[in-house]
């Protein structure tokens, strides 16, 4: 898969409407994503919030009646909790975020007896990015939600993000942990990580990925640079994961592309029962229609 | 040549130039008896560093000749110990031995900042080369005598001695087992942790000369054919030459199992001094004693 609009033709092709409950359906963005899903036939938005808000920005779409639903909550706090309650009730398939606050959003959502989290998952976040420099799509993990992920944590992100990568049809994806090196020492403490769960992955404690780390971007991505390094690694410059040691870097390093590199991307809020789409006002709006479309694959069981 | 057997270092020995032993404070019987000895079978040269009156007596008590020695007299054990170092550091020895001071003495002066036999930062660690019965080949093995519990680095120090000690035994590429409780990586148990570890750093290229693999149970190391139920493609597994223990009770356990339940042979050096070190135990067999003092004169 080279483009995300692919995501999207995977999501038509699924032949169904899913079903995407949205908490506080009141911003233009998120509407006109939607509505484009919908009217191509993969989603069946359920708008919860005020009504006529709703309706208001509706007009500029021409969705059938059949096409949609709206639930008519105009308190933020009871739209939110009843649009969780919807998905926990499998009453919807995918929980978005409208114009709502992320806080208040994910409070929602981390809550222990009405949310969905299960008990000792970790939260984490995925995204997929088009890069027309690489040949394919490239998942990397945390750009969101771990400040500082752990042994634990980095796992787990690992296998979020071989799980979304198995839903996109990569059946056994190379998963490239990365920092500044592929020296292991004690003195960087991510290397040791990653020699860890290298190793987990090489004795099948993870399975159906190919994992190798410490890495470098370079090594994860660039054939040549194998040769120059002389560094021996299965991922051999193709890889399709990259597992980043700290949001800080993840988020510089997808920002950066964005700006620099005329990226694009879809994320995803990973751990949940159920997908959960929380999208930054920043991303534009087909940045958003390839999250719902992502949302809509990775709400299959398979 | 490799050596698969431990006399064959002696043949070794034979066919190349004297090293040069020197024993601190070789006044008892147990170490003029089998200094004497490779001497006799012609592998070393010796330079016994002690009370001359008592060396004489010792040698007279057990039918040898004083004269096959160069002796160099000294009052005291400690100035014994300082004076053997001081032999070594003037090139005039390859490499030393424990005679009757204790290890504590014996090891201060090996580690003396100004005078001892240390470079800044090294690591000192307790090799093992045993002949088990029943494998087919010899097992190098570490630590079960100094290091009490290696850390990390310690560990990759150690696993280095392992290598090299095999390298001097004429094994090109040996296979290095890192022991632990199992062979899952199981990162809140150390042994397993470390050996993943190292076993990833050389596969990077960070520990070298060797083929590294862990973590390993015992079973995985040593026996093929647990290798292949349990689906473990190593090579390492079932034809280990070297085990990285993770402490020194499960190293010194199995250095006491060979010996007293195997009735196997083995020898042990120190390495990490800037010559190799001989320190057997009384409770060492003789042979045991000449197979240390040759196997120190195979990397000296």
């Amino acid at each position: 898969m080279k483009k995300l609009i692919e995501i999207a033709d995977k999501a038509k092709a699924l032949g169904k409407q899913t079903r995407v409950a949205v908490a506080v359906a009141e911003d233009a963005n998120s509407i006109g994503a939607l509505c484009r899903a919908a009217s191509e036939g993969f989603v069946h938005p359920i708008l919860i919030g005020n009504k006529s808000r709703i309706e208001g920005l509706l007009k500029d779409y021409t969705l059938p009646a059949a096409g949609y639903t709206i639930v008519d909550l105009p308190n933020q706090d009871e739209a939110t909790r009843e649009a969780v309650r919807m998905v926990k009730s499998a009453e919807a398939d995918v929980l978005m975020k409208g114009l709502v606050g992320t806080d208040k959003f994910l409070k929602e959502v981390l809550n222990k007896e009405r949310g969905l989290l299960p008990p000792k998952a970790v939260m984490s976040y995925t995204c997929a990015l088009e890069l027309p420099k690489y040949h394919k799509l490239l998942l990397i993990s945390d750009t969101a939600v771990l400040p500082n992920p752990d042994l634990e944590q980095k796992i787990a992100m690992v296998n979020y993000s071989v799980k979304m990568a198995h839903k996109l049809g990569i059946s056994n994806p190379k998963v490239a942990l990365i920092t500044a090196t592929e020296k292991v020492s004690s003195g960087m403490p991510n290397t040791i990580d990653y020699a860890l769960i290298s190793k987990m992955a090489e004795r099948g404690q993870i399975k159906g990925c190919v994992v190798d780390g410490p890495l470098d971007i370079f090594l994860a991505c660039d054939p040549s640079s194998l040769e120059i390094k002389g560094v021996d690694t299965p991922i051999g410059g193709d890889a399709d994961i990259c597992i980043f040691p700290n949001l800080e870097t993840a988020n510089a390093f997808y920002k950066g592309l964005m700006l620099f590199g005329d990226g694009e991307l879809a994320g995803l809020i990973q751990g949940t029962s159920k997908p959960v789409v929380v999208m930054s006002r920043s991303e534009s709006e087909n940045s958003k229609y390839y999250c719902i479309a992502l949302s809509c694959l990775m709400a299959e069981e398979i | 040549m490799e050596i698969r057997k431990l006399d064959q270092m002696f043949e070794v020995l034979a066919s190349r130039a004297k090293k040069r032993l020197v024993a601190a404070w070789a006044i008892d019987a147990h170490t003029i008896v089998a200094v004497a000895e490779a001497v006799k079978i012609g592998i070393i040269e010796a330079i016994l560093v002690g009370d001359e009156t008592l060396i004489k007596k010792g040698c007279k008590d057990h039918g040898i000749d004083p004269a096959i020695f160069n002796i160099v007299h000294c009052e005291h054990d400690l100035e014994a110990a300082t004076k053997s170092v001081a032999l070594i550091n003037a090139g005039e020895g390859d490499f030393l031995m424990k005679g009757l001071l204790s290890t504590d003495r014996y090891m201060r002066a090996i580690l003396n900042k100004e005078k001892g036999l240390m470079n800044p930062g090294a690591i000192l660690s307790h090799i093992t080369v045993a002949e088990p019965k029943n494998y087919h080949k010899l097992l190098i093995f570490g630590d079960v005598a100094i290091i009490p519990l290696p850390d990390l680095n310690q560990k990759v120090a150690i696993t280095n001695y392992l290598i090299k000690t095999a390298h001097f035994l004429g094994i090109e590429r040996p296979k290095v087992g890192l022991l632990a409780a199992s062979e899952q990586t199981l990162p809140k148990i150390p042994s397993c942790a470390d050996a993943a570890i190292i076993s990833k750093m050389a596969q990077r290229g960070q520990i070298k000369g060797g083929i590294i693999e862990g973590p390993l149970g015992m079973d995985l190391i040593i026996d093929h054919e647990s290798a292949v139920i349990k689906g473990m493609k190593s090579e390492v597994c079932g034809d280990a030459d070297c085990i990285l223990f993770p402490n020194i009770e499960a190293g010194n356990t199995f250095y006491k199992t060979i010996v007293k339940l195997l009735k196997s042979e083995l020898c042990a050096i120190v390495m990490g001094a800037r010559v190799p070190c001989v320190l057997t135990s009384r409770g060492d067999s003789e042979r045991s004693k000449l197979y240390s003092i040759a196997l120190a004169a195979m990397l000296a």
